[in-house]
């Protein structure tokens, strides 16, 4: 044990010898400032590089994947409305159904690989995209046995589609919705790698340390030397503001984008998804109520809840109030329409009902409230690109330069105090 | 839609349709092995003691009385019929046209027909088999049409009219299946409309291990099961199962009928006035033919009509 407690203890007293002497005592501040300064410059790089990752996960997976995962809802939903409307229009179903629905199913199966290449292979995540892309085939082979059932005439088509309604509905578009609340805590999670708190605190403190030891350094010598400026010293301290500066400036800008992609992107086009899977099920409700031919039930109750609950005027909408104004306009429209088919229904027309439902008037009201939310998605999303890009702008340079600017205050730093050393030999 | 009626309709000749020869008396004239069960599968364990068979006497012939339930629905001007719409040759929907058609609907339409002399004023609803009491309880239709069996249990809470139908429960297996009688299904699973009697009688088969009833929504449901595989069997009234039958070529309908299931429509017990009025009608379309002309457009290729059941009051 002593023996080899014995170098440690012999170094540490030849260290503490040091602060006797006037040489030593530069020797000790040349080691401090040398090693602060590698440390900075090493966590400069760090911590620009740490950002520079964290800000590209956003842009190029965290928040694709939550897009994906609103995709793969939205389009089950839809797919699911548009299977029910192909049903109770009767007869074969019409041609522009037909593509609708092939449309939908392509874009969940799309949006579903994009989320599967974006998660880690264990986790939630994971999990519900492996059960949604198993569901799906089952979906898809449902469907396609009731429409072959349905094209020769046999009533049991009916109770095909409805098997496959209700496996959408509770088994692929919860899924869904387990995938999306895994995609926001990802994107969450993607923020705060982005910000890279701990880094810059770290960053902080070294190089604060940094310019007091160097201030100090300087206090010192021009008392010990009469000499009231040192040349190189007063270099290396420049640098060392300049390199405060650098990354104060780099990384203001970078949190602010952060900040204002995050307010006036991601949590707006969450909002506004969240309004589209809304009324799509409304549109969804309309129509299963009318192939189960129940009248006035269960999904009608939900319709309503849904059409009460939803806003347009949420006030971190702001940026797309004009769309948002659109949007409840013609979601009134819609709603006012859905009332004309519960009218014709629970007063026994039926057959109206039907007409009524799929004709090219609701069709229309419906389509135009979706493409409005698409309109003020796709205007959030693209802002969101914009503050992203323009977040990681610099981060790159300083993840070089930081280092080279360290490195160069190590030079001066030695070639300052190198001078002073000399003089005592 | 005319081959599959006409495949149905053979199945149910080939089913040689005992239950249904509308002989008048309860006991039916086929053979005794339907008679013995009957008495113990007609209601389930305690049976209320009544004769589910007697309703109730019509006492104004088909007048409409100046209040009551039969003036309200003649005032709306629609007649609200509660049925399926998978039951094919009863009450299905038609994958051509949309509209739901069958035995049970078109009773319903001569009903609508001597309210308003249109058999056009009938709005058709679907209710789940589960809550077909539930809707006429609850006013949301006025009667339900829909092979729905009467019995003692079910009079306690509904009032049903005299007997329109006599059907009787069987299996519906593959085609290549060795099964020959419910007895042979014990331990394995067998589908039947959740709230129907043939789920109930499933369980009550005199074998051990008993078959193990599966309930789906309606029987639409139970041959998506039975062609999924998730079922081994179906086993509901050989009325239903000849509609399920000529949908699926792979499958058979096997053995005797081992219950009595006489149909009647079921009305709120508030409603005598329509009860009685119902009665009225049966007995009208019994007498003119018009329930044998329903029944061979429906069932005419299981051979000529036979008599319709005799009506019997309480």
């Amino acid at each position: 044990m002593t023996a080899v407690q014995a170098p440690p203890r012999a170094a540490l007293a030849r260290l503490a010898g040091l602060r006797h002497t006037s040489p030593g005592r530069l020797q000790l501040l040349l080691v401090t400032v040398l090693a602060l300064a590698a440390l900075t410059g090493l966590v400069t790089g760090l911590a620009a590089r740490s950002a520079a990752t964290g800000t590209a996960d956003l842009g190029d997976r965290a928040q694709p994947l939550l897009a994906e995962a609103e995709t793969v809802h939205a389009a089950l939903a839809d797919a699911d409305t548009t299977a029910a409307q192909a049903f109770i229009t009767g007869g074969l179903e019409p041609p522009e159904l037909t593509r609708r629905y092939d449309e939908k199913m392509a874009a969940a199966a799309t949006a579903l690989t994009g989320a599967a290449r974006r998660t880690r292979d264990d986790g939630r995540a994971a999990d519900a995209i492996r059960a949604i892309s198993t569901g799906l085939g089952d979906y898809t082979a449902l469907i396609a046995t009731a429409r072959a059932l349905n094209r020769q005439g046999k009533p049991v088509g009916a109770a095909y589609l409805s098997t496959a309604s209700q496996l959408n509905r509770e088994t692929l578009q919860p899924q869904a919705q387990a995938l999306f609340r895994e995609a926001r805590r990802d994107a969450g999670a993607g923020y705060d790698s982005a910000r890279s708190t701990w880094w810059l605190m770290l960053l902080l403190v070294l190089t604060v340390a940094l310019s007091v030891v160097l201030v100090w350094t300087q206090i010192h010598l021009s008392r010990s030397t009469r000499r009231t400026f040192n040349v190189p010293l007063l270099a290396a301290s420049a640098l060392t503001v300049l390199l405060m500066l650098g990354c104060a400036v780099v990384f203001a800008h970078q949190q602010t984008r952060l900040d204002s992609a995050d307010r006036d992107g991601s949590g707006p086009v969450e909002t506004l998804a969240d309004k589209r899977i809304t009324v799509l099920r409304e549109r969804a409700d309309e129509a299963l109520t009318l192939a189960a031919r129940t009248g006035h039930g269960e999904l009608e109750v939900e319709f309503t809840k849904l059409a009460g609950q939803i806003t347009f005027d949420d006030a971190e909408l702001g940026d797309v109030r004009s769309l948002m104004d659109e949007a409840k306009t013609r979601h009134e429209a819609y709603v006012a329409a859905h009332q004309r088919i519960r009218a014709l229904d629970d007063g026994g027309d039926y057959e109206g009902a039907v007409r009524l439902a799929v004709s090219d008037e609701t069709t229309k009201a419906f389509e135009a409230l979706t493409a409005t939310l698409d309109a003020a998605l796709n205007d959030r999303r693209a802002v969101f690109d914009a503050e992203i890009g323009a977040a990681g702008r610099g981060l790159g340079t300083l993840t070089v330069l930081g280092p080279l600017l360290a490195l160069a205050i190590c030079v001066f730093a030695t070639i300052g105090l190198r001078a002073r050393l000399e003089e005592y030999r | 839609m005319r081959a599959v009626l006409t495949a149905a309709t053979a199945a149910l000749l080939l089913a040689g349709l005992t239950a249904c020869t509308g002989d008048p008396v309860p006991e039916p004239a086929a053979t005794p092995s339907v008679a013995a069960p009957a008495a113990t599968t007609a209601a389930p364990a305690s049976p209320p003691a009544c004769d589910a068979r007697t309703s109730w006497r019509p006492s104004r012939g088909l007048e409409i009385p100046a209040t009551g339930r039969l003036r309200e629905i003649s005032d709306r001007g629609r007649l609200i019929l509660g049925t399926s719409q998978d039951t094919l040759l009863f009450a299905s929907r038609d994958p051509f046209t949309g509209r739901i058609e069958g035995f049970d609907v078109d009773m319903g339409r001569q009903i609508a027909k001597a309210i308003f002399g249109d058999e056009n004023r009938l709005e058709v609803r679907v209710v789940p088999r589960a809550k077909r009491i539930e809707a006429v309880t609850s006013g949301q239709v006025d009667l339900v049409i829909n092979t729905m069996t009467t019995n003692c249990t079910r009079w306690e809470q509904v009032d049903f009219s005299t007997v329109y139908f006599e059907a009787g429960q069987r299996v519906l297996v593959g085609k290549d299946s060795a099964v020959e009688r419910i007895e042979d299904l014990g331990g394995r699973t067998v589908c039947a409309a959740e709230g129907s009697t043939s789920l109930g009688n499933i369980g009550k088969v005199a074998v051990d291990p008993k078959p193990v009833a599966v309930g789906r929504a309606d029987f639409g449901a139970c041959l998506v099961a039975f062609q999924r595989g998730e079922v081994e069997a179906i086993s509901t009234d050989d009325t239903i199962l000849a509609g399920l039958a000529a949908q699926d070529p792979y499958a058979k309908v096997v053995g005797v009928p081992f219950t009595e299931e006489p149909y009647a429509i079921a009305i709120d017990k508030k409603n005598r006035d329509l009860t009685e009025f119902v009665n009225a009608v049966l007995e009208r379309m019994r007498a003119d033919g018009t329930w044998k002309a329903v029944h061979d457009r429906w069932l005419g290729a299981s051979g000529p009509a036979p008599q319709p059941p005799a009506a019997r009051y309480r």
